[in-house]
């Protein structure tokens, strides 16, 4: 049987084997070249290879090819195609110009042969020589790239976390390490890289997955860098699986969600009881106020004396509710403050106009002393005649002779400019036990008669809290049987 | 100046409690206890006045004043709100959704009746919806 050396050759042979006009038009395309590079003859046959598989930074190198050929004869190179589906090769091209009888370029006779696993081999012992004691040494997964985007260096870490044997990554191509739905888009991203070789940070960029060899998927990080060998650049990627730090983020946010949950059905509770609490106290006040005020008819004095320890019990219990609801705002982080520039002195004269009665009514000296009137101060107007309202209020209560005195002056403490309004009174004094504990909830002072003074028990600590959410605090100094003096102390400004 | 006042209120005790009041007073009381009652009492009997509470069942006292301010033979009418004030920014709200007033529960009994004869006698609020002091 005679053998068809020619057809053989020409569809057979390993190597693409192209024929062009010495314009660059493909006017062969062989079997094998279509096998190599994807694409069938009908799609290359007319064309030049320049617009179909010539990488952009490799079109001098092919008209170089071209022209050597065509002026001595003969030309060789080695050098990146792309084929159909985009992956890139690397080809060692020659190319030989046939004449006609004339001696005039009649045909490039191109043959180009696939030694990608050549070079990945070549790269791999070049890298394994220079760089894999140190590769090794890392903490992350080193993977080494080459421009045809197949893997010529792993080190075992990378290895273990795709699930690999070692040395089995080697010549893969760099996608097999991606899910299949970013493969696509990453050999336009890597050519992409190579084209602008720069370092790119790990954590920089999009959410990213490895794929094991067992098909499971995993978060990663990844940073890139280019390394210059002189047989060509490779990419070096450093992978961290970051599946850890995915979960206790997603944790993390999950545990925010439920807080942010928590808080808020919190507030409708509070905003809840609030209401509730006062509905049945409305009915309790309102009735034992139309009762006193005799509006059904007359009282006898039993009657009249037990029903104002109801009101007055009632009024208690409206001022417990408010306090508390106050303090539960506050430490929910809810209290809203106007800050705005606030004029001391005529809250203070607002509040000892209100309070001096009750001063007053006991036979106790009632005093404003303003040593500082220049005084400038940026606060809640609210907040601060409430703290100086309880502060006052406290006053009158514990002193049974002598004065209750507010002074407003201003005290520097380093570099601090401060606004100091306190209220002195020559009452029982604290003693230091109590002093400790004076502005805990309900830490009421015992005074020395053994009665329990009247009041919420929560004015204090209220007013202490509050301070602390105007950038200030409320100072005490006292002794017993001499009195006390509370500050508000408050940055001024 | 015994007047015709409109009371929605959905707590049978705060009902009894204003009502007793205002009736003590020489005010006459018409009673609803929820927002669409008290809707269909204004249209029928146009109240001088209507003192309204505003958490309550079917409809409540926020839609009612809308339902209200939307009915021109209403629109002479104040709406006063008389409501438990619990949080901050409530106030706020109260006037920002056009009552013409409020009184805070619990009410003061002692002066209950004179605030509500003060809001009788100013009639609409003629500013714009910034709140009281």
């Amino acid at each position: 049987m005679a053998m068809d050396v020619c057809g053989l050759l020409l569809d057979e042979a390993p190597d693409a084997f192209v024929v062009q006009s010495p314009e660059g038009i493909v006017l062969h395309w062989s079997r094998s070249a279509e096998s190599i590079f994807g694409y069938p003859a009908d799609e290359v046959v007319g064309r030049d290879l320049l617009d179909l598989m010539v990488p952009a930074d490799r079109a001098e190198e092919e008209c170089g090819l071209r022209r050597d050929a065509l002026e001595s004869g003969f030309a060789a190179i080695e050098s990146l195609r792309r084929c159909k589906d985009g992956s890139l090769v690397f080809v060692a091209i020659s190319a030989k110009a046939v004449r006609d009888g004339q001696g005039r370029p009649q045909y490039l006779i191109v043959c180009m042969l696939d030694v990608t696993q050549l070079k990945v081999m070549r790269d791999a012992k070049l890298v394994d020589a220079r760089y894999s004691k140190l590769l090794e040494s890392m903490p992350d997964g080193i993977v080494l790239v080459n421009a045809s985007g197949r893997i010529v260096f792993a080190n075992s870490q990378a290895e273990a976390m795709f699930g690999y044997e070692a040395g089995h990554l080697r010549g893969l191509p760099v996608e097999m390490l991606l899910p299949e739905r970013l493969r696509g888009g990453h050999v336009a991203h890597r050519s992409a890289y190579f084209g602008q070789l720069r370092t790119r940070a790990m954590g920089m960029g999009l959410e990213l997955y490895g794929l094991r060899q067992d098909g499971s998927e995993f978060p990663v990080e990844i940073g890139l860098s280019p390394l210059e060998t002189g047989e060509g650049t490779l990419v070096t990627s450093a992978i961290r699986d970051i599946t850890e730090r995915k979960r206790i983020e997603r944790a993390l946010h999950e545990k925010n969600v439920e807080l942010a949950k928590a808080n808020a059905a919190k507030d409708r509770f509070l905003a809840s009881m609030s209401h509730e609490l006062r509905t049945p106290l409305n009915a309790i006040i309102g009735f034992t106020g139309t009762l006193l005020m005799k509006l059904p008819g007359p009282l006898n004095e039993v009657q009249e004396k037990q029903l104002r320890r109801v009101q007055s019990s009632g009024q208690h219990l409206l001022e417990l509710i408010n306090d508390l609801l106050d303090i539960a705002k506050i430490e929910a982080g809810k209290i809203q403050l106007v800050i705005e520039p606030v004029d001391c002195r005529a809250v203070i004269e607002d509040v000892a106009a209100t309070l001096r009665p009750a001063a007053e009514g006991k036979g106790l000296g009632f005093a404003i002393e303003v040593v500082d009137d220049e005084l400038r101060l940026s606060t809640d107007r609210r907040a601060f005649s409430q703290i100086l309202i309880n502060l006052v209020q406290n006053a009158i209560k514990f002193t049974e002779r002598g004065s209750v005195t507010i002074r407003l002056a201003r005290r520097v403490e380093g570099e601090l400019a401060l606004v100091e309004v306190s209220v002195r009174d020559t009452g029982t004094g604290i003693s230091g036990e109590d002093l400790q504990r004076l502005f805990a909830p309900f830490a009421r002072i015992t005074p020395r008669s053994g009665k329990f003074a009247e009041g919420t028990g929560l004015g204090l600590h209220l007013s202490q809290k509050l301070a602390g959410e105007m950038g200030g605090r409320i100072t005490v100094a006292s002794a017993p049987g001499v009195g006390s003096t509370f500050a508000l102390v408050l940055p001024e400004g | 100046m015994a007047a015709r006042i409109l009371l929605v209120e959905d707590n049978p005790a705060n009902l009894e409690l204003v009502s007793y009041l205002l009736e003590a007073y020489g005010h006459s009381v018409l009673i609803a206890e929820d927002g669409r009652q008290g809707l269909e009492l204004a249209r029928r009997e146009h109240p001088e006045l209507i003192l309204s509470d505003l958490r309550m069942p079917v409809m409540d006292g926020f839609e009612m004043l809308r339902h209200i301010r939307a009915d021109a033979t209403l629109n002479a009418v104040p709406v006063i709100a008389v409501t438990a004030f619990s949080m901050s920014g409530d106030q706020t709200r109260v006037m920002l959704a056009g009552f013409d007033g409020y009184i805070s529960k619990p009410i003061i009994p002692e002066t209950f009746v004179g605030e509500v004869e003060a809001y009788l006698k100013a009639g609409r609020r003629k500013a714009g919806p910034a709140a009281d002091p």
